[in-house]
């Protein structure tokens, strides 16, 4: 193709070629740069020991420490607490959606008729309404059941919360599977539960691991459901913990600092090693929490 | 099918096999109907007559219906319309920084090759961590980085530049998100389109305007859409940089502030109910315009 545009003239062709995309290669490290800043600024200060927080602010401290790190992962109540309730919470959640998601698409995206066709609309709402516009009834209602500042009331307001972001891809997933293997079960005497649990739901596992993955990113990293849910600092999570220690031990930068990077440590290595599932549910019209 | 549904307008299905069709049906469902009630539609219809009530602390459930009042008290107060300002002067501007710069990145790597593979990974990487505590550190990228450089106060920090920087930081997170999606458009664009435009002598930009932006209009209206939706619902982000500065407060910040803050739950649910109203016109109407758009195309 290059060929054809440069025409008789292939080696002035091929020059500008280079050049041009020298100039792109630039720009983009450039970029790069740009976007990794704030990683690199809170790497700086993770790794600065207590008398350096607040000397040469660009640089890298002269005797970097782990000092930090092991303060947080060790003493920091915040923390421990914090990764526990994360954890407890993302792994439930997760599991649920991809239960429940999995059952609902499957008749949603099989049946065609007005009944589902409004079922669908329904669930889907949650695509169009603000959190904000149920927050305070959601809010009363967990604290007469004693859900609010719990893990439970937490997994199910969460799950609850993405039920339609999930529902959309599931169900989208579920149509461009073909039916003859579900109808083949029914033949060999499957029931209904029987064809699910054997034909379908493995036929699915493409973009259930899609939806494990995406929504534990979005789950991990929920401040909205957290902070109005969360009232007590042992049920805090994580990502809410990390802001409550920041606004709390302002001065304590390098401790904050280091805070942030274990916090986001799980979702980076989470993202860098299954990349290709995050990327494949975004593009299949995934939205996030 | 035609067929089917004349049977069914009639009444229900009787057949034994299409009554346990159904009710197996009805059994896959109920979970996440239940889930999707009890989280989502209840407290939905629950918080409307709220907001038509002078419920101020949710500790206490005492509170009497007052009408409009909520409504009229809302559209004559600063503070509210200051919100709602903020909103939409982030969402507009948050919505054209995120996709200007997704669009951009995905042109420049567009063709796949390991530097490109690589690169986007990094662009993508802020979607994956937490805004909020993304935000603190970008606090600190002003004070330290830009401050150093430019010698100027954190935009942070400023009442005029507040938005302007909470735009900067939305758009760093989700600039990677948008040109995921304008990558996936252009990638389905046949190469013997290009290949033929070469061949009749189109120069690249007319190969850039009569091809690639004419494919991925389905890109524009995916990102636009959401971006509209995500803006107008900004929470995250402006409750950390600037929960007690007004002029960084959107519309979803007053909401929280006015029901957990400010003893003044019945207030917030009216503002909520306004920011819903506003937030499905709007989505509503640019979806059905850049429908109508793409359908002209």
């Amino acid at each position: 193709m290059q060929k054809i545009i440069s025409g008789s003239n292939i080696a002035a062709g091929q020059h500008h070629r280079i050049i041009k995309n020298v100039v792109r290669v630039i720009g983009i490290l450039l970029l790069m740069v740009i976007v990794l800043l704030p990683f690199y600024v809170a790497i700086l200060y993770a790794f600065k020991p207590v008398n350096e927080v607040s000397a040469n602010r660009l640089a890298f401290p002269r005797v970097p420490t782990l000092n930090n790190f092991y303060e947080v992962i060790f003493k920091n109540q915040q923390f421990l607490s914090g990764i526990k309730n994360s954890v407890l919470n993302t792994i439930p959640t997760v599991f649920i959606l991809i239960l429940f998601t999995s059952m609902a698409s499957w008749v949603l995206a099989r049946f065609n008729t007005k009944f589902y066709r409004i079922m669908y609309a329904v669930l889907t709402l949650g695509l169009l309404i603000p959190f904000q516009c149920y927050i305070l009834p959601l809010y009363v209602n967990f604290f007469e059941l004693g859900l609010v500042s719990s893990n439970l009331g937490f997994i199910i307001a969460r799950s609850g919360l993405q039920i339609s972001i999930s529902l959309v891809a599931v169900t989208g997933f579920v149509k461009t599977v073909p039916r003859e293997l579900e109808e083949a079960g029914n033949i060999d005497g499957c029931n209904r539960f029987e064809t699910f649990w054997r034909i379908v739901f493995p036929l699915m596992t493409p973009i259930n691991i899609t939806q494990l993955v995406l929504n534990t990113v979005f789950i991990w990293n929920d401040y909205s459901t957290a902070i109005i849910l969360l009232r007590t600092k042992e049920s805090q999570t994580l990502t809410l913990a990390q802001i409550t220690y920041f606004n709390e031990n302002t001065a304590m930068l390098n401790h904050a600092f280091a805070f942030f990077i274990l916090a986001m440590l799980p979702i980076l290595v989470l993202y860098l090693s299954l990349q290709r599932y995050i990327i494949s549910g975004i593009t299949a019209g995934a939205v996030k929490g | 099918m035609s067929q089917l549904r004349t049977v069914k307008s009639g009444r229900k299905p009787t057949s034994p096999y299409a009554r346990k069709t159904f009710a197996g049906n009805l059994l896959f469902l109920l979970p996440t109907v239940l889930l999707f009630a009890f989280v989502v539609l209840v407290p939905f219809f629950q918080g409307i007559p709220y907001s038509f009530t002078n419920w101020k602390s949710i500790v206490s459930t005492q509170f009497s219906f007052n009408g409009l009042a909520n409504y009229r008290y809302l559209l004559g107060n600063k503070f509210f319309l200051m919100s709602l300002g903020v909103t939409f002067r982030f969402m507009l501007l948050y919505m054209l920084g995120s996709n200007l710069m997704g669009f951009f990145l995905a042109l420049l790597l567009r063709r796949t090759s390991a530097f490109n593979n690589f690169s986007r990974t990094v662009f993508f990487l802020p979607f994956t961590v937490s805004v909020t505590a993304a935000a603190i550190v970008w606090s600190y990228v002003f004070t330290d980085v830009y401050g150093t450089i430019t010698k100027l106060v954190s935009p942070l920090g400023l009442e005029s530049q507040i938005v302007n920087a909470m735009v900067m930081i939305g758009s760093w997170r989700d600039m990677g998100y948008t040109m995921l999606i304008y990558l996936a458009a252009m990638q389905t664009i046949s190469k013997d389109y290009y290949e033929a435009a070469s061949i009749e002598g189109a120069n690249t930009f007319k190969q850039f305007t009569k091809i690639t932006l004419p494919m991925i209009v389905p890109a524009f209206t995916a990102n636009i859409t959401i971006t509209l939706a995500w803006g107008l619902r900004s929470f995250d982000l402006p409750m950390v940089v600037s929960l007690t500065k007004r002029a960084g407060q959107t519309t979803a910040v007053y909401v929280y502030q006015s029901i957990f803050a400010n003893n003044n739950a019945g207030l917030g649910q009216a503002a909520a109910i306004i920011l819903t109203l506003i937030l499905i016109v709007l989505t509503q109407a640019v979806t059905y315009t850049l429908r109508r758009i793409e359908v002209e195309l």
